[in-house]
């Protein structure tokens, strides 16, 4: 079984890319299951999506990640990558965004919300650590909204010790999954985020 | 058919248009909006033909129209949140004696947590008050096999049927195969009864005793002993498959038994456990050791279909157990009726076993559950059965579940990832550039200059956001359409303060004209805020009678909020737009100080309806850090990085309400700026 978390702020798009991911699991076979949060906290408050593939074949029961069974958690901002840690196995991988995104809550506080803390203990955890510079990948894509897809593609890069697809899905089957899942019109254009995201970061 | 990635709500709407549903209403509602806007989809893109699908004013204008459909014979889904079903139940409780012609299912979602609701209410309950039958799926898949069966249920014994799957199974998405194209059964048209369509109370007792009788039938269904002969003369099917029941292992002597998605937790648990014990046993193999406990042999069991509760399979099941424990979420519907179960078995002399859940005390009580709190619990459940085959009891028996239960939970905190940093709380907040952000700061500021104390009176929607801080305005959040109502009731108690009532424009059509007519009839001195938006924002953009757009094309004259304010006799209406501050305060404070029930329509769309304006900047060399913009409105895509004020320019949608809350001009306009 391979288990992601992606987390995020609602708005952010991780609904389409838990999607994604659910698609292209889906086009090798597997079985899968996912998990929304879908409603009020769409509105700018903490949301997590998750994705269960039965990648050895196996039926996929439960809907939810329990604590420490997420593979790998793919973080849209740093202190939901640091909230949502419980998911993740001390072994799994954790692909985050590096800008905070100040909630209401923080500017109205006296203590500064900024990255740099939240990053730091981020990185002394046992298993790795992938921070992604997204605002200068953002500039690069051309796109604002295109968060989700460079995300996606540096997780979908991450490889075993054995060289191997961490999530089992190579960059084609994601490229596939997006010409599914996204509307007509978008598909070049992320399509043209994920090259250009794999050639900045020498990614394959 | 296709196979394709669908989340419940989506694969249910699906299997309800495979099924001939023919008419389908509801009211949005998290978690069940997206059953109705696929049914729509489907129409709208002539996948689906000989259908009619809409949006209702409200739940009740819903279930009633449905019901008069399915009197000509339609098969008929209506579809709300769980509260939803509470404005539906007055035709609900009669239609069920009254009776129906052409299937009509009643699809709840309930929303254990809660996550997007106001109260943890149990849909089961609802049935067993209702007296209508109920399913309760446990996955997306078991769902789309549970509808159809609950269309033809309803038609072999001429009942609604209740399906009740809750938020995980209705936001959770899996491939399913779909068909191509749909067609809606034919309708044979209304065939005139007086002596059945009429409700009377001979007709009502008549009714009760029709409802009983059907009820033993259908739990004799649910438990797999065939129905002699079904009122209509439909032959019955094989519905016990929703009971579904295992043994594993030799001579169980516990058993596990679950409800809706729990089900799927429970599995998760227990294959977590079987693979703890195997990987414990071959560690002691490698060590040389003794082996660890496997686990005892259990039965499980299933209750999908919890309302008539399915007796004769559950007495099955607990033939021969010493305990059981039972999952499920929001209410003991289960365990209630395992306990009655144990209880007939001890009158007739069989073995009746302990029955452990939510009201015993051996389970969460309250939101949800997962599979992690469930494994705790099995192994709890299991220790205790172990532990007891080795003739372990009294004090030393509680003493040694305590301690390896402590064992687990000092393991579990010494894996937990502690990572000793502060995390600001991000809860859900009134969107940048919301319109809603501009009444509610208007109608305080208003108020304030006015001098007088004023309670808001709020109610359901994205607008209940605007009690967050700093904001502060929403002091009262009942039920739809309450925030009208409850203001009079205010007024009438605390006769010193300003009453203001807040409602959307969905939430007005719904169920909030009632609440004017009220005001204007006994007087009340209050003012309706009504935001609207030009949507139904909340549950996702859904279309109401104030935009006109249907959702079976033809677009119709939208009802306006003013002119029916006004036929109602509120003599002073204001109007203003929420992102222009003076106008705003101007509006608030002129309705306020009239006597008498007044209006403010504050009229601008959504934000997700409209391309937004190019961001705002700040000149941070004449922003202060006084941080008012802040402190005052709470906008989202104002933050502050230590020094001054900043725009996140990827959330600003240029409102400008900020600029006009700047004392120092610091913030500029987009045209300004450019």
């Amino acid at each position: 079984m391979k288990n992601v978390v992606l987390t995020g702020i609602g708005g952010q798009g991780t609904v389409l890319a838990a999607k994604i991911l659910a698609q292209a699991a889906q086009a090798r076979g597997w079985h899968v299951r996912t998990a929304e949060t879908i409603g009020m906290a769409q509105r700018g408050g903490s949301v997590t999506s998750h994705v269960r593939m039965g990648n050895e074949g196996e039926h996929v029961a439960s809907p939810l990640v329990g604590a420490g069974a997420a593979d790998m958690l793919i973080a849209f901002e740093p202190g939901e990558a640091a909230r949502m840690l419980g998911l993740l196995s001390a072994h799994g991988v954790l692909v985050t965004a590096s800008n905070v995104k100040q909630p209401v809550t923080a500017s109205l506080s006296k203590t500064v919300y900024v990255a740099a803390p939240v990053l730091e203990a981020l990185e002394r955890r046992e298993g790795a650590t992938v921070v992604v510079d997204e605002s200068a990948l953002l500039e690069l894509v051309g796109n604002s909204k295109a968060l989700n897809i460079v995300l996606l593609t540096v997780a979908i890069s991450q490889r075993d010790a054995q060289g191997n697809p961490l999530l089992g899905i190579s960059l084609d089957e994601f490229k596939e999954a997006i010409r599914v899942c996204v509307k007509p019109k978008f598909v070049d254009m992320n399509l043209a985020a994920v090259d250009a995201v794999c050639k900045e970061l020498g990614l394959r | 058919m296709t196979k394709k990635l669908l989340m419940g709500n989506e694969a249910f709407a699906h299997a309800a248009l495979e099924a001939g549903v023919a008419v389908v209403a509801g009211y949005p509602g998290t978690p069940s909006s997206e059953l109705i806007e696929t049914v729509a989809k489907r129409v709208q893109a002539g996948a689906a033909e000989n259908v009619h699908v809409e949006w209702s004013t409200n739940e009740k204008a819903a279930l009633e129209l449905l019901a008069g459909a399915s009197y000509a014979g339609a098969r008929t889904l209506f579809t709300c949140k769980q509260v939803g079903l509470n404005v539906a139940s007055d035709p609900l409780m009669s239609l069920n004696y009254v009776g129906v012609e052409g299937g009509c299912v009643i699809y709840v979602a309930d929303d254990p947590g809660p996550i997007s609701s106001q109260t943890e209410q149990d849909t089961r309950r609802f049935a067993s008050f209702a007296k209508i039958p109920a399913l309760d799926p446990a996955s997306v898949e078991q769902g789309v096999e549970m509808l159809p069966c609950a269309f033809a249920l309803s038609e072999r014994y001429r009942t609604p049927v209740i399906m009740r799957p809750t938020t995980r199974v209705c936001h959770s998405s899996t491939f399913v195969d779909v068909a191509e194209k749909t067609q809606g059964a034919p309708v044979k048209g209304f065939s005139k009864d007086d002596s059945r369509w009429v409700i009377f109370p001979a007709r009502a007792y008549r009714g009760h005793k029709e409802i009983n009788g059907r009820l033993a039938k259908i739990a004799d269904e649910f438990s797999g002993v065939c129905a002699s002969e079904t009122p209509s003369g439909l032959p019955s099917e094989d519905l016990s498959r929703f009971n579904p029941i295992e043994n594993h292992g030799d001579a169980p002597k516990i058993g596990i038994a679950c409800g809706g998605v729990s089900t799927a937790y429970a599995k998760e648990a227990l294959s977590i456990l079987e693979h703890a014990a195997k990987q414990a046993a071959s560690a002691a193999d490698v060590a040389g050791g003794e082996r660890g406990e496997a686990l005892p042999s259990y039965r499980f069991m299933q209750i999908g279909t919890p309302f008539p509760f399915p007796e004769v399979r559950v007495d099955e099941f607990l033939d021969g157990l010493d305990a059981v424990i039972v999952f499920e979420e929001l209410d003991s519907v289960i365990e209630d009726g395992l306990v009655h179960v144990a209880g007939l078995r001890a009158a007739r002399g069989k073995s009746a076993p302990r029955v452990l859940g939510r009201a015993s005390g051996a389970c969460r009580d309250a939101g949800e559950n997962d599979a992690d709190d469930i494994v705790e619990r099995l192994s709890k459940f299991f220790d205790e059965a172990l532990l007891r085959r080795e003739g372990v009891s009294g004090d030393e028996l509680m003493r040694k579940i305590e301690e390896r239960a402590n064992a687990r939970a000092r393991a579990r905190e010494a894996e937990a990832p502690n990572l000793d940093i502060e995390l600001p709380a991000r809860p859900p907040v009134l969107c940048a550039g919301c319109p809603h952000r501009g009444s509610f700061y208007a109608c305080k500021q208003a108020l304030k200059k006015m001098r007088v104390r004023g309670i808001f009176s709020g109610d359901i929607g994205c607008y209940t956001l605007g009690n967050a801080k700093p904001l502060d305005a929403v002091d009262t959040c009942l039920c739809m359409g309450a925030g009208i109502t409850m203001a009079q009731g205010l007024g009438v108690a605390d006769p010193a303060a300003k009453q203001l009532a807040f409602v959307g424009d969905s939430t007005f059509f719904a169920s909030g004209i009632t609440g004017v007519a009220n005001a204007v009839y006994n007087q009340h001195d209050i003012t309706v805020c009504v935001l609207d938006n030009s949507t139904t924002a909340m549950t996702g953009g859904q279309p109401h009678p104030g935009t006109g757009n249907t959702l079976m094309g033809p677009k119709s004259a939208p009802l306006s909020i003013e002119r029916v304010l006004e036929a109602l006799g509120v003599e002073c209406i204001e109007f203003a737009n929420p992102h222009h501050l003076d106008e705003s305060i101007d509006a608030v404070t002129k309705a306020v100080s009239f006597e008498g029930p007044s209006a403010v329509i504050f009229r601008a769309p959504c934000v997700n309806l409209v391309k937004p304006e190019a961001p705002v900047s700040i000149n941070a060399e004449t922003c202060t850090v006084c941080k008012k913009c802040i402190t005052s409105i709470g906008c989202p895509a104002i933050g502050f990085n230590g020094e001054v004020a900043t725009i996140d320019e990827t959330l600003c949608t240029g409102c400008g309400l900020c600029t006009q809350v700047c004392l120092f001009g610091a913030i500029a306009p987009a045209r300004q700026s450019a």
